[in-house]
Parts: structure tokens; sequence; C-alpha cells
């Protein structure tokens, strides 16, 4: 019981939205291009790229902000990359991603060696995170105004954005023409609506939220850049996204779980537990996801059968069995 | 159009030309459909229904000729300028998005909008009181995904409504419906003239037109071969326009060579990708050294059949034979084995790999059997022989056995495919619309060819919405409609009013030796 | 014909022009001559029989990772967690090799074996949920990477740490080493395995039925289902064989250069050799130069962060640039997703 008490408190809560943050941006980010019907594996080279250039717009400005806008700005960049070649050239979304994502690993590295002489890691040089905000009149809440208050801006922004989604997706135009396009292709282009302008437009909107999540890494996370800092979090989110279908409240339940086991296995590690092991909790946790979501789609597709089946022999009740029916079923 | 109505016509389509290359799809159409009037168009597959309709929806452009509207002449550009003249298409294929609302996909391009957010609320209730006025019954609030194909069919219908068509074009409507779905269709679509609207229909089902239209306008080969008011004709006048004379005495000549039953099917019961029912317990067998033709309508289960048959498709119920042995739910690979041939009717979906060879696309399905691997090893040597052997006997025309199948014309891959599938050692060949997209040349060689396997003792079953070519080849044509055989004709007595009223899917007068599947 | 390759041939050395060019902005941007950067790299890679060894050296591992993204591009699938099959493969060789004492031969093949089943095993998961549930396999692999590493880094540190500091396993004993082909450096038989591998693969899908099968799922699944062939078998089948050459470079790097497991074991060869196939378009004996040209790639960045300030990550950088200028002509599909009847397409 001692055991769970330390492991299950406030505190872990706390920790559990702290960790959620950034993996629920770029997932968020991700749902954009899900929604479009574009594979963006090139996640995680955008929130790197995001968290590397955050980190240099506020060394040179001294303003994390505009080191924010850096990073979205560079993250911008790549997805304008992603979206010409895969969009407009048509070449293979898979290999256009991983492409974006070494070159993302690589030219981050070559930068800060270029510029800070270093390899490993950025902090100092003048580096300053975001603020943190102390929400007001938050004591009279007790343990919740705890849990909800002080967090840097960005992590608000995360959560913040899930009901903005939901609202995009089902009251906003633009929204919807991105659904249609990811969904029924031929039903966009019969409307006039066009399907390379939308897809576009995705992946920027992926790419803004991406370089936000990369930001916040930098910036709000922690305070510095660290070599491949994003840690697969960018595939992680596809995996998300593949099992939620790109849905805003989906995507906040498997960040969540996310952000829950990666608090988690950070406790189990007081508990002297080998940090390796630990540090595999979360990758296996999104592929446990995948697998166990992928198998438990197959009764669903069974299910839907039997319900499209059911409804043809509504309509026609004389062919359930099928043996006796074949002449009453004759016209 | 000898006569001038009153009120303009609707549509008048004066001496439209539609081509596409050497193709002539319509020629010299005159059409003219009265307002307040349902108009059937009905014609065989390739007649130009579809082309012509195209055209009067402006997503083709007519090489030459006129399209006057409610008495103006149009020029229609595109579909855009169709709506906007109160034109509204209904297509085959529907363009419904399965995740969103009946009345999201309704107003889908043109959403009533309030501060900028969709008004979803605004939506429904317009949704709702259009379907009350032209008794469209839809629940605006459910997901499109869980309908059922005759509710799809009338949100598209909403659709064009909320786009303020005045004249609707429905192309097939009723080819994915059930019986109960058309009738209430039909319903709907009388509620619309008596509404003052104008409706062209586009079918190829006699008994529907009979049922629904004023008037008639009958395709064939690209013309109009007739207008005229429905109650002026009769079931089988239409099937003489539509069908024109047959030429009889061009089928091939044969010898009886018929022998022993080698594939035998029985009640065999499918279902297709919308999982409604395709097959509804078909039964036929056919002999060694037979032809057996399947006629229909496309989509009345032939394509199933053939699928089915070749192991690409479960079947529900029923049970197949081949020489004897029960196949059923067998592997494709297995049915192979078991000495099935399968020349598909997607040939270039599944007949080729069109990147690949000439020779490599001769190896498919053959890679594991002797001589043409050994110990897993394939025979160069010998499979370069062969491919030389079969382009010189199937006359394929290319410029080597490693060209790829993509640089062949249309026949030249059915040829492959035919060369490939008709030089195992199958008992059994489904050959499913062998000429289709072929030029004359190819189709006489390899209507030849298909005698020759007949003639050398095959059983053959030959699917085809060519009834010329049924006539041509077949001994025995079994008539498909809707998932089931409507009837047995003998391919040297054809009699083409019958065998157009069992397309259509009427029962003739009985006759003694006729009646019954096999 | 001749024409068609041709053009294609042109394309590709203008779009590699094109992104060396880039390369070139790139390295002006941190301060570096890019013709400098140049003749260090070649000097690095090709400056001496030692050198060009050394390139050879990098070259082993990049080829067979890239011979294993092969097999599942030719089969239309991609498996990306090669890097963790040869994390996997190296680790087991390693344990085999330090664990048992055997004749000399015998334990240098017991190692390479449990390198190919360790590579094996490792995709088996993601290779059955892909045949049989249609899981994406590009997902599946990718996350299996960072467990991989993660879980060898395990074993090594808490596990099977070599007394006395470093953190690495105890050395494999000398009757598991891959021998070597000089005396002056650790290039090894892995060369000559990896060769051999390009040309065995490459026969075996050129002139084998099964070879054939797969290279039509890979290019057309509806005509190979339609000819016949068991895809889901076909799948699994061909993700496990690329599996066991991602293990099976694990237990070269292991067996022939390192003779023992640590930290950071092969970083990054995985991925060269995904991307070596790729400019390759999937073809065995292409990717033996795609692998060569990364090799010296690699092998010219060691001098090159000795002499220049550059970083050895700009050639990562010129690496992915190469890519994306010739992704839209990389004609490489994941086909095999969209087939078998019946089943629901698949949606990414």
């Amino acid at each position: 019981m001692e055991v769970l008490e330390r492991l299950l408190n406030i505190s872990l809560v706390i920790a559990t939205i702290r960790t959620t943050a950034p993996i629920l941006l770029v997932a968020l980010g991700g749902s954009f291009t899900t929604k479009a019907g574009i594979f963006n594996i090139g996640l995680e080279g955008q929130m790197l790229v995001g968290a590397f250039f955050a980190v240099i717009g506020t060394i040179a400005t001294g303003s994390p902000w505009l080191g924010v806008l850096c990073g979205v700005a560079a993250a911008l960049t790549l997805a304008l990359i992603f979206a010409l070649l895969v969009v407009s050239f048509k070449a293979n979304e898979v290999v256009v991603g991983l492409a974006l994502n070494i070159l993302a690993g690589g030219l981050t590295v070559s930068l800060m060696k270029a510029i800070f002489g270093t390899r490993g890691s950025i902090f100092g040089h003048g580096l300053v995170g975001l603020p943190a905000l102390k929400l007001p009149n938050v004591k009279d809440l007790g343990w919740f105004g705890q849990m909800i208050s002080g967090y840097t801006p960005l992590v608000y922004a995360a959560f913040i954005l899930v009901p903005v989604l939901i609202l995009f997706y089902n009251r906003s135009r633009l929204g919807l023409y991105i659904r249609v396009v990811g969904e029924k292709p031929e039903a966009a282009e019969a409307l006039g609506i066009s399907i390379t302008r939308i897809r576009y437009i995705s992946s920027l909107l992926c790419g803004l939220l991406a370089g936000l999540a990369g930001a916040h890494l930098a910036l709000g996370y922690t305070t510095m850049f660290t070599e491949n800092m994003s840690s697969g979090r960018g595939f992680m989110a596809v995996a998300i996204l593949i099992f939620s279908n790109g849905d805003p409240l989906k995507i906040l339940l498997g960040c969540l779980l996310f952000g829950f086991s990666d608090a988690l296995s950070l406790r189990l590690q007081t508990l002297g537990i080998s940090s390796y092991l630990v540090l595999a909790v979360p990758y296996l946790v999104a592929l446990i996801g995948l697998f166990a979501l992928s198998y438990r789609s197959r009764p669903r597709l069974i299910q839907e059968t039997l319900a499209s089946m059911g409804r043809v022999l509504s309509v026609k009740s004389n062919t359930i069995k099928p043996a006796t029916a074949t002449d009453a079923s004759k016209p | 159009m000898s006569v001038t109505p009153a009120t303009p016509l609707a549509i008048e389509l004066k001496s439209i030309t539609k081509r596409f290359g050497a193709f002539v799809a319509n020629e010299d159409v005159n059409l003219a459909v009265e307002s307040g009037k349902i108009h059937a168009i009905i014609g065989e597959n390739g007649a130009g229904k579809t082309t012509l309709m195209n055209v009067l929806f402006g997503l083709l452009q007519p090489d030459e000729g006129e399209i006057w509207i409610d008495g103006e002449k149009k020029s229609l550009p595109n579909p855009a300028a169709a709506i906007a003249a109160g034109i509204g298409m209904v297509h085959q294929h529907f363009k419904l998005v399965p995740s969103l609302t009946v009345a999201e996909n309704v107003f889908l391009g043109m959403e009533i909008r309030k501060g900028g957010l969709i008004d979803h609320a605004a939506q429904i209730k317009k949704t709702a009181e259009l379907s009350k006025q032209f008794g469209l019954q839809v629940d605006p609030n459910e997901r499109v995904g869980l309908l059922s194909v005759g509710i799809e069919q009338r949100i598209e219908i909403l659709k064009v409504l909320v786009r303020g068509a005045r004249i609707i074009i429905l192309d097939e409507p009723t080819a994915v419906l059930t019986p109960q779905e058309s009738r209430e269709l039909f319903q709907t679509l009388r509620g619309f003239v008596a509404q003052g609207m104008t409706v062209i229909f586009i079918s190829h089902h006699l008994e529907e037109v009979m049922e629904v239209s004023d008037t008639v306008s009958v395709l064939r080969l690209g013309k109009n071969v007739a207008s005229r008011p429905t109650a002026e004709l009769t079931k089988s006048d239409l099937v003489q326009l539509m069908v024109g004379r047959l030429v009889s005495f061009d089928r091939l000549p044969r010898t009886p060579t018929i022998g022993k039953t080698v594939l035998e099917v029985e009640d065999l019961w499918c279902r297709d990708e919308r999982q409604l029912q395709a097959l509804r317990g078909v039964s036929f067998g056919v002999k060694a050294g037979e032809i057996v033709g399947i006629a229909g309508v496309a989509g009345n289960g032939q394509t199933e059949l053939a699928e089915v048959l070749s192991g690409l498709r479960p079947s529900s119920h029923g049970s197949l034979k081949l020489n004897g042995r029960t196949i059923t739910g067998l592997s494709a690979r297995d049915i192979r084995a078991a000495g099935v041939g399968h020349v598909p009717g997607d040939r270039l979906v599944r007949g080729v790999d069109r990147n690949a060879s000439i020779s490599m696309n001769l190896l498919m399905g053959r890679q594991d059997q002797s001589p043409w691997s050994t110990h897993g090893i394939i025979n160069r040597r010998y499979l370069l022989e062969q491919t030389q052997a079969l382009i010189k006997r199937f006359d394929i025309r290319t410029r080597g056995p490693e060209s790829p199948a993509k640089s062949l014309s249309g026949g030249n891959i059915q040829k492959i495919v035919l060369a490939r599938e008709f030089t195992g050692s199958a008992d059994c060949l489904l050959i499913d619309q062998p000429t289709r997209g072929v030029d004359i040349g190819a189709q006489e060689q390899i209507h030849g060819e298909i005698m020759r396997q007949r003639d050398a003792g095959k059983a053959i079953l030959l699917i085809s919405v060519q009834l010329d070519e049924l006539i041509r080849l077949a001994d025995r044509i079994l008539v498909m409609f809707g998932g089931t055989i409507m009837g047995e004709i003998s391919g040297d007595r054809v009699d083409e009013e019958e065998i157009g009223m069992l397309m259509a899917g009427v029962v003739p007068e009985p006759r003694p030796n006729q009646v019954g599947a096999a | 014909m001749m024409s068609d390759r041709f053009d294609s041939l042109l394309g590709q050395g203008l779009a590699i022009l094109f992104a060396l060019g880039l390369g070139a902005l790139v390295i002006l941007t941190v301060d570096e001559s890019p013709m400098k950067v140049l003749v260090t790299l070649l000097n690095g890679a090709f400056g001496s029989p030692e050198r060009i060894a050394g390139t050879l050296l990098q070259t082993t591992p990049i080829l067979i990772c890239g011979i294993a993204a092969c097999i599942s591009f030719r089969g239309g699938l991609f498996n990306i967690g090669i890097e963790g099959q040869l994390f996997m493969g190296g680790f087991w060789a390693t344990w085999v090799g330090f664990s048992f004492n055997l004749p000399p031969i015998l334990h240098m093949l017991l190692a390479m074996s449990a390198a190919v089943i360790a590579g094996m095993a490792w995709i088996a998961i993601p290779a059955f949920f892909r045949a049989r549930y249609k899981t994406n396999e590009v997902v599946s692999t990718i996350l299996a990477n960072y467990v991989a590493v993660l879980i060898t880094s395990y074993l090594t540190i808490n596990i099977f740490k070599r007394s006395g500091g470093q953190s690495e396993t105890p050395p494999i004993f000398e009757s598991a080493y891959l021998p070597e082909l000089f005396s002056f450096s650790r290039l090894n038989w892995g060369l000559i395995i990896g060769l051999a591998l390009a040309i065995g693969v490459y026969l075996f899908f050129t002139r084998t039925s099964r070879g054939y099968a797969v290279t039509e799922m890979g290019a057309n699944p509806k005509f190979a289902e339609y000819g016949g062939i068991d895809i889901r078998k076909q799948v699994f089948l061909v993700l496990i064989a690329s599996g066991a050459v991602g293990g099976l470079a694990g237990g070269v790097e292991a067996l022939g250069v390192h003779h023992r497991f640590m930290e950071g074991f092969a970083p990054g060869f995985g991925f060269d050799g995904v991307i070596a196939a790729l400019l390759a378009n999937g073809n065995p004996i292409g990717t033996i130069f795609t692998a060569l040209f990364f090799g010296a790639l690699r092998s010219g960045s060691l001098l090159l962060e000795v002499d220049t300030t550059a970083s050895r990550e700009i050639i990562t950088v010129i690496q992915a640039l190469i890519i994306l200028a010739v992704s839209a002509q990389i004609t490489i599909r994941r086909k095999a997703s969209d087939s078998t009847a019946g089943e629901r397409r698949w949606k990414f």
C-alpha cells in the first residue's frame, strides 16, 4: 500500500499533465494530416527543428516568445517541403517523412556544433524558458487549484486545443473540408473543393502545432536543447493517430495514457527499477496500443458486416434463409 | 420535335455528336424532353446514354450540336453551369461522406453558416423541410455510413434539390436498389413531376421504364433510334428497338463434341462488397467441349459469379464441383491447381502486372510448376522459349518477350492473359468479358481462340454483356438478372426478344423445352 | 525503352547534384568552405589503404541493412525497424560469443545464427500483426527500434556488464570472431557476406519462383492474389526474412568489428541502410553502390570532424537532401497494403 501511495498522488497527476502536453500538441498537429488522408511520419522531425530553433531564437532575441515563433517557422518550413513533395510531386509519404526526420536530426546537430561548438546539449547562453502561469485565486480551490495552476502557457494551449479542434472539425467549413478530402476525395472533387489546397493547408497546420510542441519541449517542458530531444514522441503520436483516427478526444485519451505511463515510469525509477526498462515503457505502451486496437478492429469489422447484412435482410426478409428462399426472391 | 408545345421544352438537344478518338459515342442525337414529364432513356450497355447525360451536365463537351434549356440556347462548360441552369444529376456511384450526417452531406459545399461557424440546426431544419416537401424520407441527423443504399440515393437527390434543380437526371438509379426501394423511388419521381419538375431517367430495365416514364427515347450504338410516348409502346417494341436486328448467322461453325460434366454449380449464394446479396441460388453445369454463355446487364451478379468460381470471393452457401470433386471454399491457388483457368473481367487490375514483362506475366500461377521452374529456380530458357512461342501463336503484337505489358494495346494485353490461361492444364475456363475494350481485329482472334479451346474439350463459362459475342460463341446461354438465372436459351435458336426480356428481368411465356436452370 | 531509362538516370543525376548544391549551402551556413569539406571527405574516405578499408568497414553494415530493406520493399512493405533488429542481433551474437566456449568456426556460426534468430524474433510480432490485421508496419517497427535500443542497453549495463568500469559486455571469445581480411584493418568477412547476400537476394528475386511471387505481390497484389499467391503468409515471411538480415547485420558488427556489445553499438546503420536501399530503388545490386557511397561519407566524416569545424552529422543532412531530391522518382510503394479481397482497404 505504501508503494502505491508513493506512486499515486496529486503530484503524479501534475506530472502526467506535464508529460502529456508535448505529445498532445504534436498529435493534435498530426490530426490535421491524418484527417486529410496523409500519413505523416515526419512529425518527429518537425518537432525536433521546432525545439532547436525555439532555443536559437530565444538565445538570439532574449525573448522566449520570439523563440517560439522561430521554432514554429522552422517546423513550418519542413511541413512545406513535405507538402510540396508529397502533394505536388506525389512522392511516397513514408520516404519523404523519414528523410525529413533524418534531415532534422542531422541539421540540428550540425548547427549546434557550428554555433556553439558543442555536441549533446545547449543550455545557458542566456536561454530563458517560458514563464509558468500562476492562475489567480487557485488557492481557494485546494488540490484542484494545485493541479491546474503553475504550468507554462503551451501546456494550457495543448489542452485548450482539444475542444477547439473538436469545434473546428465539426463546425468550421475548413475542418469539414479537411475531413471530406481525407475520407472521400471523390466527393470533394465533385463539389469543386481543391484537394491539393486542403492537403497543403493541413500539412502547414500540422507543422504549426508540431513546431509549438517542439518549442514547448525546449522552453516549457525543459529549458534546453538536447540531441534528438523529441526522442520518438513524434512516432508515438503517429501510433496514437492511427488508433484514434485523428479524433481530438481520442487523441487526448491516448496522450493521457502516454503521459501517465511516462510519469509513472519516472516514479518507478525512484523505486530502483532500471532506467532503461522504465524509459521503454511509453514505447511499449504505444506498441501494445497499436496492436491491441488493430486486433480489436476486427470484431468491429465483423459487427459492421453483420449490421449491414441485417439491414439488407430487414428490407428483404425473404432472403434470410438462402436455401429455401430461391424462388421467393425471384421477381 | 415536330410538335411545338405551348410551354418551351425543358431540354432540347440538337444534333449532338461526341467522339472519343475514333469512337463515336453519340452521333447526331436529337432529344426533346418536355417539361413536367418523366422521360426515360433506354439502351444497352455502351449505347451512349451516360455520355449523352454527361454532355447535358457539362462534364463533357459535345463536338457538335446545341443544348437548349427552357427554350434558351446554353453552353455548359462545366457542371456548375449546368447546376446554374437548373439541371441536377444523380450519379450511379454515390459521392457521400460516410462519417458526416445526412444534413451535412446535403449541404456539403454550400454550408449554411452563422458567425463563421456551420449552423447545423438550420441545415437540419432545411433538410427536414425538403425531405417532407418531396417525400424523401430521411433522418437529417443520422450518419450516412450507417444507412442503406436506398436512403443514400435519397440524400443524393436531396443534394440536387437543395441546389435548386428543376430538371433532374438519374443515371441508372435502380441498379443498386431493391425492388421495394425502386418502387419508392418511382413514387418520389411522380411527386417531382406533379410539382412541375422534369425527370430524365436512364435505365436498361424495361419493366421500370414502362412503369414510370411518360416518354421513352431509345439509344442504340450512339444514336437516338426512337422517341415516343411510353403508352404507345410495348415491351417487345422496346426490346426490338434496343437490340436491333441480331445477325444470328454470325454464329461460328462448330461440331457437337460435348462430353461429361466438368463444372457443377449448385445453389450458389454470395454477397458483394456492400454486403448485398449478389448471387441468389445459382445452379448450372458446364460440360467438356461446351461454351456456356452468361448473358445479362452488367451488375447482375456475373462478376461475382466469376470471382466465386475462381476462389477470389467466398460464397455464403452452395457447392462447386470440378470433375466430381468438391472445390467449394478452396483458395484461389487450390482452385487453379484443381484445373480452373480464369480470364478476369478487370484485366488491368487482376489480369496482369502492367509494369512486368510479357514473360513475367505469362509465368503467374505456374511459377512453382515444372518445367517452368525446377527446385524453385525459374527455368529462364524455357520461359523465354514459351513466351516467344505464345507471342507467335496468340499473335501478340509486341517488340519482344521483355517488353512491359503496359506498352501493349488493350487487345494484346488480353492476348497475354489468354495465352497464360489457355495453355495450362485447366479443364475449365472462366472467361469474363474477353473482348471489352478490344479492337475488332483482336476480337476475331480472341473468339477464334476460345472456339479452339472448346473444340479441344475444355469446359468454358463465358460471361459477357455483349449479346452478339455470346450468340457467336456459346452453345447455351444462361441469362442472369438480380443474381439469379432467369432462363436458358440454346445458342442456335436465339430469340432476341426472349433474351432481351430475360435480361430485363421479365420471365416470358413458358415454353416447355426452354425454362429453368440446368 | 533505353531512352526512358536514360531519362530517369539523368533525372536522378540532376536531383543528386541539386541535393549536393543544397548541401554546399548548408555547409556554408555552418561557416565552412564546401570545397574544403569535399576534399576532406574524399581524403578521409579514400586517402590511404587504411582509409579505404575504413570506408569498406563502414559500408558493410549499411549494405547488409540495405539488403534487409530491399527485401521488404520488394514485397511492397516497409521495414523501418532494421536498427532495432541490428541491435538485437548484435547483442545476442555477443551473448553467444562470451557465454560459451566452443570450437572456432562452430562458435562463430552459432553466434551468427543467434543474431539471425534475434532479428527474426524482433520483427515477428509486427510482422504477424501486419500480415493478419494490417497493422501499420512502419510505425510498429520504428517504435520497436527504441525498445530494442533500451532493452539491449539494460541487458548490457544491468545484467551482463563487464566487471571494471566500461558500459559494455565482456569481450567475446576469439573462437567467435569473424575473420579479418587484412592485417591493417578491422575489415572482415562481413563485407564478403554483404556482397554475397546482395547478389544472392538479387538472384532470388529475379531467378526463383518464390522471389517472383514476392515481386508480384509488391508490384500488383491483386494480380498475385488472382494467381494463387497467399498474400498473408507471404507478407509475414517477407518481413521475417527482412528482420533476419537486419539481425545478421548486428551479428557482423559484433563478431567482426567490436567483439563486444556496448551502448551506442551501431548508431544509425539501420537508417542508413534504409536510405541506401531507397536510393537504389530497392535493387540489391544498386544498394552495393549506394551503401559504398554512404560508407564513404561516413568514413570521410570522421576526418571532417578532426580537420574542419563542421560536424560529421553534416553528411546525414546531405543524405537526407539526396533522398528528398530523388523522392519523387522513387517508385517503391507500399503496395501490399491495398490487397486481399473482402478486407478493408488500408487507411494510411
